[in-house]
């Protein structure tokens, strides 16, 4: 956070434009939340209930980590929720005691969690390479990639083992997703890795910079394309990362997993205040949203609302969050020429 | 210079942090005495997940479902998980926190369930899958599901007495479902003993598979039409591909009532709204019906049971009944199909 | 009249004017005061412009000029004081209210739209509908697009889109556009910053024969010349107040610079050394291998067979009129754009690769578009400086920046450049004025430390007193042994900087000028067409 304040620009002016920026203010909304929650629902307040909320939040986190190095370049993955079905496919196609390539080898689950990293890196490389070499619209390229994932991982489970989901994985691997201790601090450690690479590294800020304005980057020497490259396999791994829990956690390998998250990714990831145009954005944000939502689905659905209203009021939410994006943008390039005569 | 400016924003979190750790505290407090209110009370308290509302079938399902709670005084959880597995885990889990005394599941597939079923387990609480069976697992579970082979086998046989009125020969096809179900299996297998137990006078002339598809069942049922046109008897594994049935025989000069010359002795299995009319309108002669209510019935005594101490069977057979014209009017407030087709109108 | 000037030094406001116009002002702001977030912008500021005179607003930035006129315009409202249009009150509410009164408003960021025509943009507040109903008659538009771009003496064919003009066609349009609403008071903010002089002449012939219609002109400009040639009447804005307000035919260039910033200017342009000497055959070894060499470089359509040489120290001017492949030039050194033949080397070596490969072999790249191209107008002047030098400031080998010698290096450098001591450091650039704005850039390229700077209209919008800072830098810069080449259609600039100016005429080096031999005309004769060079060399 401090790195936040030291680094990323904030509107000269305080008040109202402020209120609705950064960090403080979604750590405000958070606790707005949960107090209300709290205090309408005894239910949701339980230690159970809110270590519930927090770890089913895991998969969210890491997509819409991956998410935030992809927007803050001012592109779209609109892939990754697709990826983890097919990551989780090929470490079925690996793991699987029933039709696994090393079923029950001792060396199942190091080559096959190490098959699953390298899927998904290497699907979100490709997108990159079109992306920045190919200068394909990022949004084309991401849905054709989730097309193309999502058929893959249903070709393959039917090609090898004429069924739609691989069972009996290793025990071993199924303890990655044992509620808690494990995917929890799996999750929360590699969220903060790729907070310190977007904030502080040299790759992060080359990341913010070519968000922000790409020409300016790419004359400054910045080797844009490798950059725009890497946020792609970052978005990449780390839905490999969200397919290793959800596969885990479900002791099932599906290329289902993951698709219904797509929303949810960009949503958090706007919710936290990170900008669909680019330049703006950190994983502290992103983790600030992605709490949101799953305190927000959590406390709509102790209220007893049905899922459909619940689904509504999300989408509601996620609507004001790129609305208040739009405004941010609005607030900043409108003061900018009254501003300009402010200070000089 | 910067000092002052950052001074009352840090101060801005730090008050917000000293709030959340009061309201934290305060919560915590309440945390420890507090419990589900429910449970307090005396009412028992059922979480239902279901994981899609979609079909008539599983609403027809959940409004059973909350009439009988209703009836015995259970407060239920609702929870739809729109085919995504991972939901309906988290949903499991929030229902275990609010310390519900059982759990009713419809789950997306036989292997994504297990982690659920060992959820409740690990919290001791009873698990009771509808209409759906999981997988192979040793983790502690109830399933009520109809006994689709012998509900099947009582249809088709009736089927084949009707089609042998006419013709003691008779030419039959079946339009198989998506294999990887169990229940397309055990209608196939039931299907296969009712003609088997008519000794040599069912020819089968077709066994079209539609993997649970309209468009499958539409051009397979065409294709076998046109190599046999006397075929006297037509099954189709659910009763949602009527309407592809109705197609082909219309295009084809078949679709008679039953007692009118030409007449394709029909059935089928589900009894949903659409067999319902059917029947009612004469074409179809006869539907396996899953008994909705007595599986919603038994799901819930199952629970009880449990939270009796009574250990529930790992298997209730839903032994459903067949609708024929002949009985149709003494099962109809037993068919979930005629009411959904009352409601409708 | 008003006497409400307090730091005027002496001359009264205009007194109503004579015979040329009517008594009552057409515009007058009457004790106006606005302020942002507390901070005062403008201080009980009254004035009038007439019609049929030409008004000039001058001030450093920030002085208040664009809020003044912002608020007139409809933008700002003010916070006291009272507007007149013609003698009647006057208060907008919109940009649009203003509009509607007869004001017309020329950006100095052009609000045109690049991928409609030019027919197109004349009409965006009132395409010409076909006889009630809601269909544009195309034909009436472009009849009525022709002939105000007659007005403006822009001949175009109306259906041309915009992005085919250059950036002083396009400021043409934009004032055919305020003349198309039947305006009565123009406002020109900075109309001429990206004008070459030929464009730059057909503007002031236009505005002379707009005033002489009968229209109050408001010309706010940097360059003093222009203001004194063009303006009957000029006011000095200093710190949101007026601090002198009179006749154009008062002031000297000399005074209203020292009018704007507060005190004497001695020396807009740094003194030079000795300039230095070529690298000849017979002393090869006194200025070592030149900085730059370029040897026949051509590009079809875009420069033909450039080849020149930049030494060790010099200030190399590179003069022409817009279009005349000066920027494009610039940026097939730079490695953005590619050339089909010609060699490039530099320190001796072939150069090779993109910008990023430059930058390491020690180039630098100041462009003409600092909003596009330039600056990541977003991000906080710490990050914008430290866009091409982060690299620097990382421990190895996790790369992560290193936030305290980031801080330190960027207050070394910020005090170096002398940027305004009010930008934060971690405040958007954005919000900074064009002066300040062109520090960062050139901040940012300092720390680079290199070996070859390309500066390409380097004070375009910048003020007085930021332009003499960034000569001296650069001056500075060139001193310390690198080789800069300016590019500039600014002349004073280029005699006042450089020690030795070359002449750029459609896509081909046309001449070259030692620093003894400089001289207006020369230069001007080099960069115009043959033909319109035979007509101006009469003049001058």
């Amino acid at each position: 956070m401090t790195s936040d304040e030291s680094w990323i620009a904030r509107a000269k002016h305080r008040g109202p434009r402020t209120l609705a920026d950064g960090s403080a203010f979604m750590l405000a909304v958070n606790v707005a939340a949960f107090a209300a929650f709290a205090i309408a629902l005894p239910d949701f307040r339980s230690p159970a209930n809110l270590a519930t909320v927090l770890v089913s939040s895991l998969p969210l986190l890491l997509l819409a980590t991956g998410q935030t190095f992809v927007l803050v370049s001012a592109g779209i993955d609109l892939s990754s929720p697709a990826l983890v079905g097919l990551v989780s496919v090929c470490g079925g196609l690996v793991m699987s005691a029933d039709v696994g390539w090393l079923a029950n080898h001792p060396a199942a689950v190091p080559v096959g969690l190490l098959a699953m990293l390298a899927t998904g890196t290497a699907a979100g490389a490709a997108n990159g390479f079109c992306v920045a070499r190919l200068q394909m619209p990022p949004f084309m390229v991401t849905l054709t990639t989730a097309m193309f994932a999502g058929g893959l991982a249903v070709w393959l489970v039917h090609a090898v083992a004429q069924t739609e989901t691989l069972f009996n994985l290793p025990e071993v691997f199924l303890a990655l997703g044992r509620h808690g201790w494990v995917d929890g601090p799996l999750a929360v450690g590699a969220a903060f890795v790729a907070h310190v690479i977007l904030a502080r590294s040299l790759v992060g800020r080359w990341l913010h910079a070519l968000g922000y304005n790409a020409r300016a980057a790419y004359l400054s020497g910045v080797p844009t394309s490798r950059v725009i490259v890497c946020a792609y396999a970052l978005s990449g791994l780390f839905a490999a990362l969200a397919a290793v829990l959800l596969t885990a956690r479900l002791e099932t390998a599906s290329p289902s997993h993951g698709r219904p998250l797509l929303l949810d990714v960009i949503g958090a990831a706007v919710i936290g205040g990170t900008s669909l145009a680019g330049g703006r954005g950190s994983v502290l944000w992103t983790a600030w949203g992605v709490l949101f939502l799953a305190m927000l689905g959590n406390g709509l659905t102790l209220l007893n609302l049905s899922d459909f209203v619940i689904t509504i009021i999300k989408g509601l939410v996620i609507l004001t969050a790129a609305l208040l994006d739009q405004w941010r943008r609005h607030w900043r390039t409108t003061s900018a020429s009254v501003a300009d005569t402010v200070i000089a | 210079m910067t000092a002052h400016r950052i001074m009352p924003r840090t101060r801005f979190l730090f008050v917000l942090a000293a709030g959340a750790a009061v309201v934290l505290a305060a919560c915590g407090g309440a945390g420890e005495s507090g419990t589900a209110g429910d449970a307090r009370s005396g009412r028992l308290t059922i979480g239902v997940a279901f994981e899609t509302l979609q079909t008539e079938f599983w609403v027809a399902a959940w409004n059973a479902l909350q009439a009988r709670a209703a009836e015995r005084q259970i407060t239920l959880l609702e929870a739809v998980s729109d085919g995504d597995p991972a939901k309906q885990l988290d949903q499991v889990r929030t229902f275990l926190t609010r310390r519900a005394d059982g759990i009713i599941l419809v789950p997306k597939d036989g292997k994504t369930v297990i982690p659920m079923i060992k959820a409740a387990n690990a919290a001791g609480v009873p698990i009771v899958l509808l209409n759906r069976p999981a997988d192979a697992t040793d983790a502690a579970h109830t399933v009520v599901a109809p006994d689709n082979a012998t509900i099947t086998r009582d249809t088709v046989a009736y089927l084949i007495q009707q089609a042998r009125r006419s013709n003691p020969r008779v030419k039959a096809a079946i339009l198989v479902g998506d294999l990887s179900d169990v229940n397309a299996v055990g209608r196939r297998d039931g299907f296969e003993a009712a003609v088997a137990d008519a000794g040599g006078s069912v020819d089968v002339v077709a066994r079209i598979p539609t993997d649970w598809n309209q468009e499958k069942a539409l051009a397979g049922l065409q294709t076998a039409l046109q190599a046999h046109p006397d075929i006297g008897l037509i099954f189709s594994s659910s009763d949602f591909m009527f309407p592809s049935v109705k197609s082909v025989l219309s295009a084809a000069g078949r679709w008679k009532k039953a007692g009118e010359p030409g007449h394709v002795v029909l059935g089928g299995f589900d009894g949903d709204a659409t067999a319902w009319r059917l029947m009612v309108d004469g074409y179809v002669d006869a539907t396996g019906v899953q008994d909705v209510f007595f599986e919603v019935d038994a799901a819930l005594r199952a629970i009880l049971d449990a939270t009796q101490g009574r250990i529930p069977p790992p298997r209730i057979a839903d032994p459903g009944f067949v609708l024929t014209q002949a009985n149709r009017a003494s099962l109809e407030a037993r068919t979930w199909g005629a009411i959904v087709a009352k409601q409708g109108q | 009249m008003s006497t409400d000037l307090p730091r005027s030094p002496s001359p009264a406001a205009p007194s109503a004017p004579d015979a040329r116009g009517p008594a009552v002002p057409a515009v007058s702001w009457e004790s106006v005061s606005r302020s942002f977030s507390g901070v005062p912008v403008l201080r009980r500021v009254t004035l009038q412009a007439y019609a049929g005179r030409v008004l000039a607003l001058v001030g450093e930035n920030g002085a208040g000029k664009s809020t003044l006129m912002n608020i007139l315009g409809g933008h700002v409202p003010a916070e006291s004081g009272a507007l007149r249009l013609g003698g009647l009150p006057y208060a907008p509410r919109t940009p649009h209210d203003a509009r509607a009164a007869g004001i017309a408003f020329v950006h100095q960021e052009l609000n045109l739209f690049a991928n409609l025509t030019v027919a197109e943009n004349l009409h965006l507040h009132d395409f010409p509908r076909r006889a009630g109903l809601p269909w544009i008659d195309r034909a009436a538009m472009r009849a009525r697009a022709a002939a105000l771009l007659g007005q403006v003496g822009l001949h175009l064919a109306p259906d041309t889109p915009l992005d085919r003009l250059s950036t002083g066609e396009r400021q043409l349009v934009e004032i055919a556009r305020a003349l198309g609403t039947a305006a009565r008071v123009l406002i020109l903010d900075e109309p001429t910053t990206s004008l070459s002089t030929r464009e730059r002449e057909r503007l002031f012939t236009l505005l002379a024969t707009l005033r002489d219609r009968g229209l109050a002109l408001v010309y706010i400009s940097h360059d003093l010349e222009d203001v004194l040639r063009l303006a009957d009447d000029v006011a000095v804005l200093r710190d949101g107040e007026v601090v002198a307000h009179g006749r154009a035919a008062d002031f000297t260039g000399h005074r209203l610079v020292s009018l704007m910033i507060g005190r004497q200017v001695t020396q807009l342009y740094p003194a030079r050394r000795d300039p230095p000497e070529r690298a000849s055959a017979d002393r090869p070894d006194e200025l070592g291998v030149p900085r730059l060499e370029v040897r026949g470089v051509s590009e079809p359509g875009i420069v033909r067979d450039i080849t020149f040489t930049l030494h060790r120290g010099e200030l190399l001017g590179l003069f022409g009129l817009m279009g005349a492949g000066r920027s494009e030039l610039a940026r097939i050194l730079f490695g953005v754009y590619s050339a089909a033949s010609g060699a490039i080397r530099m320190d001796g070596r072939p150069l090779a690769g993109g910008p990023r490969a430059r930058v390491r072999r020690g180039m630098a790249f100041v462009t003409d578009d600092r909003r596009h191209d330039g600056l990541c107008l977003d991000a906080s002047v710490t990050d914008n400086i430290m866009l091409a030098t982060l690299a620097a400031c990382c421990r190895t080998p996790a790369r992560l920046v290193h936030a305290e010698r980031v801080r330190a290096t960027v207050r070394r450098i910020r005090e170096a450049v002398r940027l305004s001591r009010a930008a934060e450091e971690r405040q958007a650039v954005r919000t900074l004025s064009g002066g300040n704005q062109q520090k960062v850039v050139l901040a940012r390229w300092l720390l680079a430390k290199p070996q070859v700077l390309i500066l390409d209209e380097p004070t375009r919008g910048v003020d007085v007193g930021a332009r003499a800072e960034i000569y001296r830098l650069v001056r500075d810069l060139a001193d310390s042994g690198a080789g800069i080449l300016v590019i500039s259609s600014e002349i004073e600039e280029l005699i006042g900087l450089c020690d030795r100016i070359l002449v750029m005429r459609q896509g081909e080096l046309s001449g070259e000028l030692a620093r003894d031999a400089f001289d207006r005309a020369r230069l001007l004769a080099a960069a115009l067409p043959a033909t319109a060079a035979a007509a101006t060399g009469a003049h001058s």
